[in-house]
């Protein structure tokens, strides 16, 4: 198969498959651990919380502190630390590092120097204040990443999306986000069907414009199909009473255990203000 | 007073107004009957289906429903159409177009949800149908993650949650294995026992004779070419034979072959 073509194959099943497992395994929120064990309103509420925190801390210790408790609360929930660590650090160059690595430089946050190097002609300088601006940034961005990373992987996605509501998002926007969830994954099957057929056929001898021909008509055939998919599916919505706004089953049962988790989040995190505050005077 | 519960004269339907589905469709079907409309792929049966839960309206001809004449409009009134909706109920042909919520137990309690029935009620009929079908485990599961036997089981139970006096089924054993396909015709059984009455579409005629008292064959050009009781119909070769339903299939007996129409019913018959 030519170069092209390969591209086209690594792209196709490397985005399928990462579909699959980050997005529709619910792998490592079926596992029984500490927080699948929680009530997922109470999870996300207190996840919030810590989250809030964090975007208010003003020291890398604080940061830290919770960082740790984040890695001991995925400990404690069977995640492997490997996987997510890994999971938590491949989004860090995406929010941070791009504009953390700038703001070292003097040109961005002057102040006092603490080393120089030449690159390109140019003399950069790295300052104490923009270096310790860039890595509470980054710590804020990594602690933060691994909360929601941590809520995401311990929760079932549906259950997510029925959490949703309590924050009193309009009922349709949530089923519409669900029904985009659960038919996503029948499209990400049929792009793998099709391609599989695709490949039986056509064998290894495709040209790069005949590739991209086969996979143009292939986007607009699958347009087809999820329109007529939503004509049908609205059918069936019909035909079990559905008149426009959504009736959904409330189904969460909060247990002592979660009432327990609240308080104790909400007395740790009063604490750590409160400790914060007495350093800043 | 008759017991009719659909009557339908003269019913025509078209597509975009130009790709007839149904042409002249008569069909009375009455309260406690097992229906079964048999035809070939496109032949009209999920159209006529449409029709009978009125999700789509004939563009010719009358239909009446439990005595009144449908249209459209009607269904504008919310006590009217929770009414319809919660007497009338279909398994779609595509159980993906069916299982459209995240979890099966959200897809099985949307129809009661949506028709306003009590939390009570609806509890009690979940356990009843779980216990039926055997689908306690699936509950919160997704359903993209189901077999298609899974799938379909699922589907009947969101449909008979609702507990509707008229099943409708398109094609509710197409892609399963037999013991699955069993127990779906048992469960079409007792369901029908039980009062209900039950309108099947299928091609698949060796359940044809259980599930129905009343067969109507369609033709390709979307007509109902005949009516009558099960066994009379599949015994008619020729008619099922002229409407695609069966196909000529050789095999070998004692190293002589045999090439003969093939019903797929239970047994057939050998001449030599």
């Amino acid at each position: 198969m030519s170069k092209h073509n390969n591209f086209i194959e690594r792209s196709l099943i490397g985005a399928v498959t990462f579909l699959k497992e980050s997005i529709f395994s619910d792998e490592c929120a079926s596992h029984k651990g500490f927080l699948q064990s929680l009530d997922p309103r109470v999870k996300t509420i207190t996840f919030l919380l810590a989250i809030l925190q964090i975007l208010f801390a003003k020291d890398a210790l604080t940061l830290a502190c919770l960082y740790v408790f984040c890695l001991l609360l995925a400990g404690v929930s069977g995640i492997h630390l490997g996987f997510f660590l890994k999971r938590t650090w491949v989004f860090m160059p995406l929010f941070s590092l791009f504009i953390a690595i700038p703001a070292l430089f003097s040109v961005f946050t002057p102040g006092e120097v603490i080393g120089s190097f030449r690159a390109f002609g140019l003399t950069l300088s790295i300052t104490r204040q923009g270096l310790q601006g860039a890595v509470l940034f980054v710590a804020r961005v990594i602690t933060s990443v691994s909360f929601v990373v941590l809520l995401s992987l311990t929760t079932k996605h549906f259950a997510l999306l029925k959490v949703l509501r309590i924050f009193k998002i309009p009922q349709i926007f949530v089923m519409t986000i669900g029904m985009c969830y659960r038919y996503i994954y029948l499209f990400v099957e049929i792009i793998e069907n099709t391609y599989l057929a695709i490949k039986s056929r056509v064998g290894t001898g495709v040209s790069y414009k005949r590739g991209q021909h086969i996979v143009a008509w292939n986007i607009a055939y699958l347009w087809q199909r999820s329109y007529q998919f939503n004509e049908q599916v609205y059918s069936a919505m019909l035909s079990r009473g559905y008149r426009g706004e959504p009736v959904v089953l409330h189904d969460f049962k909060a247990k002592a255990k979660d009432w327990i988790w609240l308080l104790f989040v909400l007395s740790m995190l009063a604490g750590v203000f409160f400790i914060q505050k007495s350093r800043a005077l | 007073m008759n017991n009719h519960i659909f009557e339908l004269k003269d019913v025509h339907f078209t597509y975009l107004g130009k790709y007839p589905a149904l042409r002249g469709i008569d069909i009375t079907i009455k309260q406690g009957e097992k229906v079964s409309l048999i035809g070939a792929n496109g032949s009209g049966k999920s159209t006529l289906l449409h029709v009978l839960d009125a999700l789509i309206f004939p563009e010719k001809g009358s239909m009446k429903v439990f005595g009144e004449q449908v249209q459209e409009n009607k269904f504008n009134d919310e006590a009217y159409s929770k009414d319809f909706r919660k007497k009338v109920g279909l398994v779609f042909q595509n159980p993906d177009v069916q299982l459209f919520c995240p979890t099966v137990k959200e897809d099985i309690l949307f129809g009661p949800l949506q028709l306003g029935i009590g939390k009570r009620e609806i509890d009690r009929r979940l356990e009843e149908l779980l216990s039926i079908l055997n689908i306690k485990d699936l509950l919160e599961r997704p359903p993209h993650q189901l077999s298609i036997g899974e799938k379909r089981k699922v589907t009947i139970a969101s449909t008979l949650i609702i507990d509707p006096e008229v099943l409708i089924l398109d094609e509710p054993t197409a892609g399963l294995d037999p013991l699955t396909t069993r127990h779906i015709i048992d469960l079409l059984i007792r369901a029908n026992e039980s009062g209900k009455t039950i309108v099947t579409a299928t091609h698949d005629l060796h359940i044809v004779e259980e599930i129905s008292d009343v067969v109507h064959v369609f033709s390709q050009d979307k007509r109902i070419v005949k009516s009558g009781l099960a066994h009379e119909i599949l015994e008619d070769t020729e008619l099922l034979k002229a409407n695609n339903l069966v196909h000529i299939h050789s095999h070998k007996h004692k190293d002589k072959v045999h090439v003969h129409p093939h019903l797929h019913i239970d047994h057939h018959v050998h001449e030599n």
